[in-house]
């Protein structure tokens, strides 16, 4: 990375919060199947801040994450991006806010294999139908580092080198938050650190707000702050965690489950 | 393995719908024509049977001859001998009959139910002892009684708009007669109510003019009870002038009667069935590649069999079963389909000429047996090269991931056996552009051709895909994203692609091809047509067998605004090569009226025993002008030397030869006649004033037509009718196919790319730009379809077009290019409504369908 000061991408004053949910509850199923995702969750993402959600199998943070970002519907409670409340968004304007406001890094990459690397960064934008600006995708392109490879196709691409184009598109369309579904999930352990670096380098450098679920307690290290969900409910809190502190912390849901 | 089979066809029911469908049609055409045959065969003999049903014993006057000779050599049948047979033992009834031809003019002044000659019938009314003839029933009015009275039969009657006591015209072979309408009678031959006309005259009246007074043209004898047909017909042979007269039973004569309708109705047959054979060719790329999708969709599956010890037999029989199942799935419904079919075809096929008896739909087991052997050996044929890529999969690929795209085609191979296939077939087809005529070697060499070429077509597709949709791509680019996704997509399975725009490929060439030929065919007839006819109007007769009232020629001439009007007589010309078409015509009027493209000698010469001769009879014959020819004119005994003075070129108002008009007329069979009459009006002009002046000259006869120039240059390309209506069937019928496979796989496609399009809506593509996406994917595939489809029956018809170019020397290849833009807008618009459903399916997956874990 290069120590210039990037003037114009300087983040707003870190006081404002780019994403928060109230009272957010998600159940699937009726009667007998009722199964509560998700139970009245009030949680609040600041702009800048790398927040990483964990908890144990099935205890509701993908749901989170799932609903906060718009890919679904919660079944009660409201979910805010900035001031946009999602839940007066038809399908249309969902989808729109989608596309300039939120960015997402999945756990399979899932980029399209019919296009090249940067054609998928730049998918977004044309989408859109939007140029794309020079210099930020410069700037982004340079910032995980694939400037010789391009031109390739996802299958010619290794897991990690797909996972940065996957990071970059995320980036290209400057959106207000980017979620992270498990980025490290499909990867070795030193490609994986190597995406937790750019993510961490995003917030830092570009003042972007970055929430990323995961159950890998290094990736948690990289983060400003840690919460844990269990049961579909926000249990604990950590801020400037270390991998340690939050294996200790992951412990005790074993212990929990085992004694409960 | 029979029950993995079932299973996984429950499983795919939704996939495997289409091409269920596509195998279904085909079946269906295959069992609906041959249950209409059968029924329709059935009808006939139930109708024939019925109007022999109380003929045990027909006596008709041996070895028949046309015109005046039939009238002194039926006197065998007189009423001596009517009495004669009524006395033979076993016979309980005797009807003489007298039967012959008539054509009537309609209330509106048309001749009525033309076309079919054998149709037109007519005969006497015989009254039995209670005064009446029970072979036709009277329904209103009374029985012709007099020369000035005559009855029809109710069909004739609705048709012609008559009613009891009106004037009508008519012709029989002669002049025009005027009778009143008395009476109105029901038949049930089938012959009148397939769409002929029945006129009864009385009976005086029916000997005058079809035999010679007091003589009969047949006596039908009915038989007394314990009286067998052959038994009567033995005795009543015996009491016959042997060499005069012959008996025939009644069911040798409805055999022989639904025999004749049964060639009728055979022809009907053959475009069905080539709808038939057309569907099953398209439906079984549609089943092979729904297998193929199949099989590498479920290679996971079929590795963990393997891997649990199935065998590769195992696992191609597996497969095989399933296509069975399909087949079988299929022919039902294609059995049902097709009975419906056979239902609705004689409607269909009925023309306000004629119409198809109906009848109870006739199973036979022909037909079950068809559709059975039809539908499952087309699938499971179609199924083999899918099965053997199953055998392929090795066990180690249960444990890979599935989500690899897949790798790119190898495809020398395929290019280079489709480029020698190629080659193959477009030499065939351009060695024929030396072709001198369409001779059956030749035609073999065009079909064989067009084979290959087909089959090239079909090989190289895959490999043609990628440059083809690539460069399709330039213009799908235009759309943005969506465009350019639509593109890689279509681009990313070629082989797939390929197979799916196959159905749509064979179509678009087989009917671009049939417009081409069609077209440049049509109007080479209008200019040949146009080109050797100088006159403004053509009265001729309808049967070879009549002829127009001499004096008429002289009337005509009179008619105000006819500048010239010259007789033609048609004959034959017996030459050592076969039989000729000869028009006598006017030496000093012919220049008029004929446009006669001169190749050698003058036709100033033209006289007795000089005649002039076509280009084609003159190579033919190895004769030029001053040469001679041995031939025999007409009725004539004797071939004699004629003198050749011009060689003309092919010219169809002309025929094969031109002689002098009263040497033709001596030998004709009916001396003196005349069957055309060319006229040339002042200027030019045509009217209806003209018209109808020209038909009084003749009498109004029924017998003899009025064609302006145009009306005659329309009936010579009006034999193209068949054609046009077979390429419409075919463009229908490839459209409805193309659109099921199309349909199937995109549908499949989309199935597969379910993470892709979520990826696409959770990164901000909304629903309009997914279905605008899949829209256009299908739009590619069927643009590459129609582009490849064009090329190659563009081709085939101008290759083809080359043995026109020997037997119509003014062939010349005129792409009809409205329907051919026609063709190209109805493939792009099969592939926007082959999208509709999987786009609409794509549009509603959840974005959340990119996190799904599978």
């Amino acid at each position: 990375m290069t120590a210039e000061p990037f003037s114009p991408y300087l983040p707003h004053p870190a006081t404002g919060v780019a994403a928060a949910t109230t009272g957010l509850s998600k159940v699937y199923g009726s009667g007998d199947t009722r199964v509560v995702a998700l139970d009245e969750v009030d949680i609040a993402f600041r702009e800048g801040e790398f927040t990483s959600i964990m908890g144990p199998s099935g205890c509701g943070k993908s749901t989170l994450m799932h609903c906060a970002a718009g890919l679904d519907r919660a079944s009660s409670g409201s979910v805010r991006i900035g001031t946009t409340e999602l839940g007066t968004l038809n399908d249309r304007q969902l989808t729109e806010l989608r596309r300039d406001r939120i960015g997402f890094v999945f756990q399979a990459f899932n980029l399209l294999p019919t296009l090249t690397a940067l054609e998928n960064i730049t998918l977004p934008l044309a989408i859109a139908g939007r140029r794309p600006d020079r210099q930020w995708l410069d700037h982004v392109i340079s910032l995980v580092g694939l400037g010789r490879r391009l031109g390739h196709r996802p299958a010619e691409l290794s897991g990690g080198q797909q996972q940065r184009v996957a990071v970059a598109r995320a980036l290209v369309s400057r959106p207000a938050i980017v979620f992270a579904d498990e980025p490290t999930g499909n990867l070795d352990s030193r490609a994986g650190t190597e995406i937790l670096g750019f993510l961490r380098e995003c917030v830092r450098e570009l003042g972007q707000t970055v929430v990323m679920v995961t159950h890998d307690p290094v990736a948690a290290d990289f983060a400003d702050r840690v919460v844990f969900l269990s049961d579909g409910r926000l249990v604990d809190e950590m801020t400037r965690p270390t991998a340690d502190r939050v294996l200790e912390r992951m412990k005790e849901f074993d212990t929990r489950t085992r004694t409960g | 393995m029979l029950r993995t089979a079932l299973r996984n066809v429950l499983a795919a029911k939704a996939r495997l719908v289409m091409t269920v469908l596509a195998v279904c049609l085909g079946v269906a055409f295959v069992c609906g024509t041959l249950v209409f045959a059968d029924t329709s065969v059935a009808a006939h003999r139930a109708a024939a049977s019925k109007n022999f049903a109380d003929i045990a014993v027909t006596v008709t006057p041996r070895t028949p001859l046309t015109g005046a000779a039939t009238r002194q050599n039926s006197s065998a049948l007189d009423d001596a001998l009517v009495h004669r047979l009524a006395a033979v033992p076993g016979a309980a009834a005797v009807r003489p009959s007298v039967d012959g031809s008539a054509v009537l003019n309609a209330a509106d002044g048309t001749p009525l139910r033309v076309g079919t000659a054998w149709a037109n019938l007519a005969a006497a009314y015989v009254p039995g002892k209670d005064g009446k003839d029970g072979r036709y029933p009277l329904l209103r009015g009374h029985a012709p009684r007099n020369a000035d009275e005559l009855a029809v039969d109710s069909g004739t009657a609705a048709a012609g708009g008559f009613g009891i006591g009106d004037t009508i015209t008519l012709a029989t072979d002669g002049p025009v007669l005027t009778k009143r309408l008395v009476g109105i009678v029901t038949t049930q031959d089938t012959r009148v109510t397939a769409g002929g006309t029945l006129t009864l005259f009385d009976q005086a009246t029916a000997q005058a003019l079809f035999a010679a007074p007091g003589r009969y043209t047949s006596v039908d004898l009915s038989a007394a009870p314990g009286t067998s047909q052959a038994e009567l017909s033995e005795r009543v042979t015996a009491v016959l002038p042997p060499d005069r007269a012959e008996a025939v039973t009644g069911a040798a004569q409805a055999t022989q009667q639904a025999g004749y309708v049964d060639t009728l109705t055979r022809g009907y047959q053959k475009l069905p069935m080539v709808f038939a054979a057309v569907s099953l060719f398209i439906g079984s790329f549609l089943i092979a590649n729904t297998f193929t999708v199949l099989v590498a969709g479920r290679t996971r599956e079929i590795a963990l069999l393997r891997a649990i010890g199935a065998s590769r037999r195992q696992v191609v029989r597996s497969v095989l079963w399933e296509a069975v199942l399909l087949g079988l799935v299929a022919s039902a419904a294609g059995l049902l389909l097709g009975l419906g079919i056979a239902a609705v075809l004689p409607d269909l096929l009925s023309t306000t000429q004629g119409t198809l008896p109906h009848g109870p739909l006739v199973i036979g087991p022909r037909p079950l047996v068809a559709a059975l052997a039809v539908g499952v050996g087309v699938t499971v044929l179609a199924a083999w090269l899918p099965s053997r890529n199953a055998a392929k999969v090795a066990p180690i690929e249960a444990l890979r991931s599935a989500d690899q795209p897949p790798t790119a085609v190898r495809s020398r191979v395929r290019g280079a056996v489709g480029l020698a296939l190629l080659v193959l077939g477009a030499g065939l087809l351009l060695s024929l552009t030396g072709a001198k005529d369409a001779s059956v070697e030749n035609l073999q060499t065009a079909m064989f051709g067009c084979g290959v070429l087909v089959v090239a077509m079909i090989v190289l597709a895959p490999v043609l895909a990628t440059p083809v949709i690539r460069l399709s791509g330039r213009l799908t680019g235009r759309f943005g994203m969506t465009g350019r996704l639509a593109h890689r997509n279509a681009l990313r399975n070629p082989r797939r692609s390929a197979a799916t725009a196959s159905a749509l490929m064979i179509s678009t060439a087989l009917v671009a091809g049939l417009a081409v030929i069609g077209n440049s065919t049509g109007q080479a007839l209008d200019r040949q047509a146009a080109s050797g006819l100088g006159a403004d109007y053509v009265l001729s007769t309808r049967t070879t067998t009549t002829g127009i009232d001499p004096a008429a020629v002289q009337r005509v001439a009179d008619v105000p605004g006819v500048r010239t009007a010259s007789a033609v007589t048609d004959s034959v010309l017996f030459t050592g090569g076969g039989v000729r078409t000869i028009s006598g015509v006017t030496p000093d009027t012919v220049d008029a009226v004929m446009r006669l493209d001169l190749v050698d000698g003058s036709l100033k010469d033209l006289g007795p025993g000089r005649i002039a001769v076509s280009r084609t009879v003159a190579r033919e014959q190895g004769v030029s002008a001053s040469g001679r020819l041995n031939a025999r004119m007409g009725s004539g005994q004797d071939f004699q030397q004629y003198t050749v003075v011009a060689v003309y070129q092919d010219n169809p108002t002309a025929h094969d030869a031109l002689g002098d008009r009263t040497e033709v007329q001596r030998t004709g069979f009916d001396p003196g006649s005349i069957q055309r009459i060319l006229v040339r009006t002042d200027g030019g002009a045509t009217a209806k004033t003209i018209e109808d002046r020209l038909r009084t000259a003749v009498g109004n006869s029924p017998l003899v037509q009025v064609q302006t120039r145009e009306e005659l240059v329309h009936q010579a390309a009006g034999a193209l009718g068949e054609l046009l209506e077979l390429m419409y069937g075919l463009l229908a019928l490839g459209t409805v196919i193309s659109l099921l496979g199309i349909t199937n796989t995109l549908a499949m496609s989309v199935a597969e790319r379910t993470r892709e399009i979520g990826v696409l809506r959770a990164i901000g593509m909304d629903r309009a730009g997914i279905r605008r996406m899949i829209r256009l994917e299908s739009v590619t595939v069927a643009a590459f379809g129609t582009l490849l489809g064009l090329a190659g029956g563009l081709f085939g018809a101008w290759t083809v077009g080359a043995l026109a170019n020997g037997a119509m020397t003014r062939y010349a290849l005129a792409p009809p290019w409205g329907t051919l833009l026609l063709l190209c807008i109805g493939s792009l618009a099969t592939g926007v409504i082959a999208a509709a459903v999987p786009a609409r399916r794509a549009a509603a997956l959840s974005p959340l369908a990119a996190v799904a874990r599978t």
